[in-house]
């Protein structure tokens, strides 16, 4: 009764971290089609969502490599899954409170890495494999994303930099349709898998399904699907803004570049089963498109603010992670902890956006 | 520390990640480019009463936005491919 309970509180968590990083990951997807006037919000948000739900249908590979490839997922316990994201959703809503783009998909396993840690120890963690599939290529994605942007940004301007700037204006902002539809497919397919993958360990840990052949039941999807697609529907403007504006004010030409280049690189990850953080590859595409044109068209300050976020993610959601886990201990190994973390989570979050509403309330007055 | 990182990271899985991003990246700007440069010339050659140039830079725009659209297309069967 107890493990039914703690179950059903950890799926529903996990779903509000699907939610989350829908809202938090919108920036990444529409903010250069709205930015460039592409698409209209309302309609670059619409697009996103049915895309990332359908997205999240076309495979399965990242949510076997968060399963299976991260932690011991024989070791897992619905506790330390609870507390992993919790501390990701932490991370989510502070760097949403901030306007910046920072990685959900790190939040969530730097989150149960740290309470991993804080139950097992070290033991419990396949270094190898956060090592090999999520540390290097989190480093090397948004790099590669930067460099494929710049080269191809430098391509457009070569074959149509003499062409009448309508025309060519037109002519992108058309395309941007496509490579942000394609872009919001692979964030589907890309982000929806870690939430899959989070909830099938809940399973193992519930003893639904064996640690060894752990495969993601279609329900999982399903539900994984709705959350991410319902998150991006709800749309987070703070981070649309410092994406589509704030690190570069970009044309419709280098709005194109940066979501190919996005797209390519998370489609091209997605199909070996790498997570990789869609918002660090999206921010170097955006760069990178930036940068080629002139280095000083990027506001580097912004940019270095959204790299210290990046550098803090692991480290930051695994501490609070690791922290939660041990205040849900303080309860037993039962219900409790969670149930009472789960209500203050709420409250805070509530008080969170009161405060919000508050600040842009009087932000208003003040321009009035 | 390097036989560490050559065991520990699939070098060869992360160049083809690297490889076939950057390929497919630049490679559909290029196309698309084309497409629009395509696209323009022909617009200017039927204005100005030319029309083979018309043609074949109409030509040039669609086959660019062909390939664009089944570089798209390959992309998701790809992804699709467990």
């Amino acid at each position: 009764m107890h493990s039914d309970v703690l179950f059903a509180i950890v799926v529903a968590t996990a779903l509000a971290f699907d939610f989350t990083n829908g809202f938090h990951d919108t920036a990444n997807v529409v903010a250069t089609s709205i930015s460039t006037r592409a698409l209209s919000p309302r309609v670059a948000i619409g697009i996103a969502s049915l895309l990332n739900f359908a997205g999240a249908f076309i495979s399965l590979k990242v949510a076997a490599t968060v399963a299976k490839g991260i932690v011991a997922a024989g070791s897992v316990t619905l506790p330390i899954v609870f507390a992993g994201l919790i501390g990701a959703i932490t991370w989510n809503l502070v760097t949403w409170y901030f306007g910046l783009p920072s990685s959900s998909s790190h939040a969530l396993i730097g989150g149960v890495v740290g309470a991993m840690l804080a139950a097992h120890g070290t033991g419990a963690i396949q270094g190898d494999g956060l090592l090999g599939k999520i540390v290097v290529p989190a480093l090397v994605a948004p790099l590669l994303a930067f460099a494929v942007a710049g080269v191809a940004i430098l391509v457009v301007y070569r074959l149509v930099g003499r062409l009448r700037p309508g025309f060519v204006t037109r002519g992108f902002r058309l395309g941007q349709v496509a490579s942000g539809g394609l872009l919001a497919l692979a964030h589907g397919t890309n982000d929806a898998q870690k939430t899959m993958g989070i909830i099938t360990l809940a399973l193992v840990a519930h003893g639904d399904l064996g640690a060894k052949s752990a495969h993601t039941p279609t329900w999982v999807v399903v539900v994984a699907a709705t959350a991410i697609a319902l998150g991006t529907y709800s749309g987070g403007w703070r981070i649309i803004n410092t994406m589509g504006n704030r690190i570069i004010r970009m044309d419709s030409a280098q709005g194109f570049s940066a979501q190919g280049a996005g797209a390519a690189v998370i489609l091209a990850a997605s199909h070996v089963g790498y997570p990789l953080s869609t918002t660090h590859v999206i921010s170097g595409g955006v760069m990178g498109a930036g940068a080629a044109k002139r280095l000083s068209a990027v506001r580097w300050g912004v940019a270095g603010n959204i790299v210290v976020a990046w550098l803090l993610t692991l480290p930051a959601a695994g501490a609070t992670g690791a922290i939660v886990y041990g205040f849900t201990r303080i309860f037993g190994s039962g219900a409790l902890g969670p149930v009472v973390i789960s209500v203050l989570s709420l409250l805070l979050v509530g008080l969170l956006f009161a405060r919000r509403a508050q600040t842009t309330a009087t932000a208003a007055q003040a321009r009035i | 520390m390097t036989a560490v990182g050559a065991t520990v990271v699939d070098w060869g899985q992360l160049l083809k990640v690297v490889w076939t991003a950057a390929a497919a990246g630049v490679g559909v700007t290029l196309v698309f480019s084309l497409a629009v440069l395509g696209a323009s010339r022909c617009f200017e050659h039927q204005r100005s009463n030319q029309p083979l140039g018309a043609f074949a830079f109409g030509l040039l725009a669609l086959a660019g936005l062909g390939v664009c659209g089944a570089a798209i297309v390959a992309g998701i069967i790809v992804l699709a491919q467990k």
